[in-house]
């Protein structure tokens, strides 16, 4: 969890001096031998500032009530594909989402065992895509130009938890590590106008998502 | 004032500076970000690590508070306009025209929402457009007209909502890359303001 920030450390610390240092300089103008009395409360309160927005920007993803995964948990049954209607103001999935594509949605849970996903992923714009419960796109196939895919893979947890699921060996399977057990498929297809919508959505059909049982 | 009172009002003035210094500057980077976890390219603002399972605190924060499920911007950018070119802020009442020239990557979509990322309910039931659904001019330029009114050629509603944000999504691994390096774009969609009512 640390380890993003210590990669925008040094950044951050330059931006963050030069802030400090131009609001000292302003201070100084302003209100000349204040900060000579008051240092040690300056110091406390810059130390203490930095110590709130840390803790509340490491929390945030934790504590938020809004983010993604939640918002579709109720839609989907877990471990079934899903073809989501398309997407109207008063059918929002989710804000911002892209409004011209047709979506198919698997939430997968993997405490019965891996998951096995097939799709199509048809043409430039398509994608077939693995989250995490807190957003994290950890694997994507994108579609390219008019060149159809037909994917299989196998979802099965990784770390800790992979003890706790045998893995089952596969031949025409790829076998995709999941950081966590549950989280969500997304398949989706651009919406290239009403003569386009029906294939689009039959393609979508053919998505599956069905666990493999121990 | 006894010296406990003094200790104890500079204590209270210490917490409360730095829970409100703090929270603002924590809840500023999340939502509105900064140069260290977006991109800006004229109106258009991207969160570069957007998607990515090892992005920054701020990036996971702000794609957790707003409930987005973006794609690994290795392969995928979003980019949202709050302002036109010139920076006056995108508003319904006026109209806009949305010029890309040169602009091809090998997907994008344009849609336009209310402040909120709510889709604007209009009578034409359209919201975006591509690369597939947008129609080009002769001179190969695609322009999309953002208006509240019917306009000829591409016309994206902009309903009655009063703010209205665009978002460009840009599906384009080598095109992302590009940008990640460092370098900009080589063309990004203009908004130019056409009237206002």
């Amino acid at each position: 969890m640390i380890r993003p920030y210590l990669q925008l450390s040094k950044r951050l610390l330059s931006q963050l001096l030069k802030q400090l240092l131009a609001l000292i300089a302003i201070v100084r103008l302003l209100f000349p031998g204040w900060l000579r009395r008051r240092w040690q409360l300056v110091v406390a309160s810059v130390l203490l500032i930095g110590i709130v927005h840390i803790c509340a920007t490491l929390a945030a993803p934790v504590f938020s009530s809004g983010h993604a995964y939640q918002l579709l948990r109720d839609k989907l049954p877990p471990n079934r594909m899903v073809v989501l209607p398309p997407q109207a103001p008063a059918r929002q999935l989710l804000p911002y989402l892209p409004p011209d594509m047709l979506y198919a949605m698997c939430r997968y849970d993997l405490t019965g065992g891996p998951v096995a996903v097939t799709a199509v992923v048809a043409d430039a714009g398509w994608a077939l895509s693995l989250h995490s419960p807190r957003g994290g796109n950890y694997y994507v196939l994108p579609g390219q130009q008019q060149r159809r895919t037909e994917v299989s893979l196998l979802v099965v947890p990784s770390g800790p938890d992979a003890a706790l699921i045998p893995r089952r060996e596969s031949p025409t399977d790829s076998h995709i590590a999941s950081p966590t057990l549950e989280g969500l498929i997304v398949v989706r297809g651009p919406l290239r106008g009403l003569a386009w919508a029906a294939e689009t959505e039959a393609t979508l059909r053919r998505a599956t998502c069905t666990q493999v049982k121990r | 004032m006894s010296l406990f009172r003094k200790v104890l009002f500079k204590i209270a003035v210490l917490i409360a500076l730095a829970l409100g210094g703090g929270l603002t500057t924590a809840w500023y980077m999340i939502e509105a970000g900064s140069r260290l976890s977006t991109r800006t390219f004229g109106p258009w603002v991207t969160w570069a690590a957007a998607g990515r399972p090892d992005a920054d605190p701020y990036t996971r924060a702000h794609t957790a508070r707003n409930g987005l499920l973006p794609l690994s911007s290795t392969l995928e950018l979003t980019f949202r306009a709050r302002t036109d070119s010139n920076s006056g802020r995108l508003s319904s009442a006026c109209d806009y025209a949305v010029v890309m020239d040169e602009f091809e990557p090998a997907w994008w979509g344009l849609a336009v929402f209310d402040g909120q990322g709510r889709l604007i309910a209009n009578a034409a039931d359209r919201h975006a457009f591509s690369s597939s659904t947008a129609m080009r001019e002769p001179d190969g330029r695609t322009v999309i007209a953002l208006a509240r009114d019917a306009r000829p050629g591409n016309w994206l509603p902009g309903g009655r909502s009063n703010r209205i944000i665009l978002v460009l999504t840009v599906q384009d691994a080598a095109w992302a890359a590009g940008v990640h390096s460092g370098g900009a774009p080589k063309s990004m969609p203009e908004i130019l303001r056409t009237g206002c009512r």
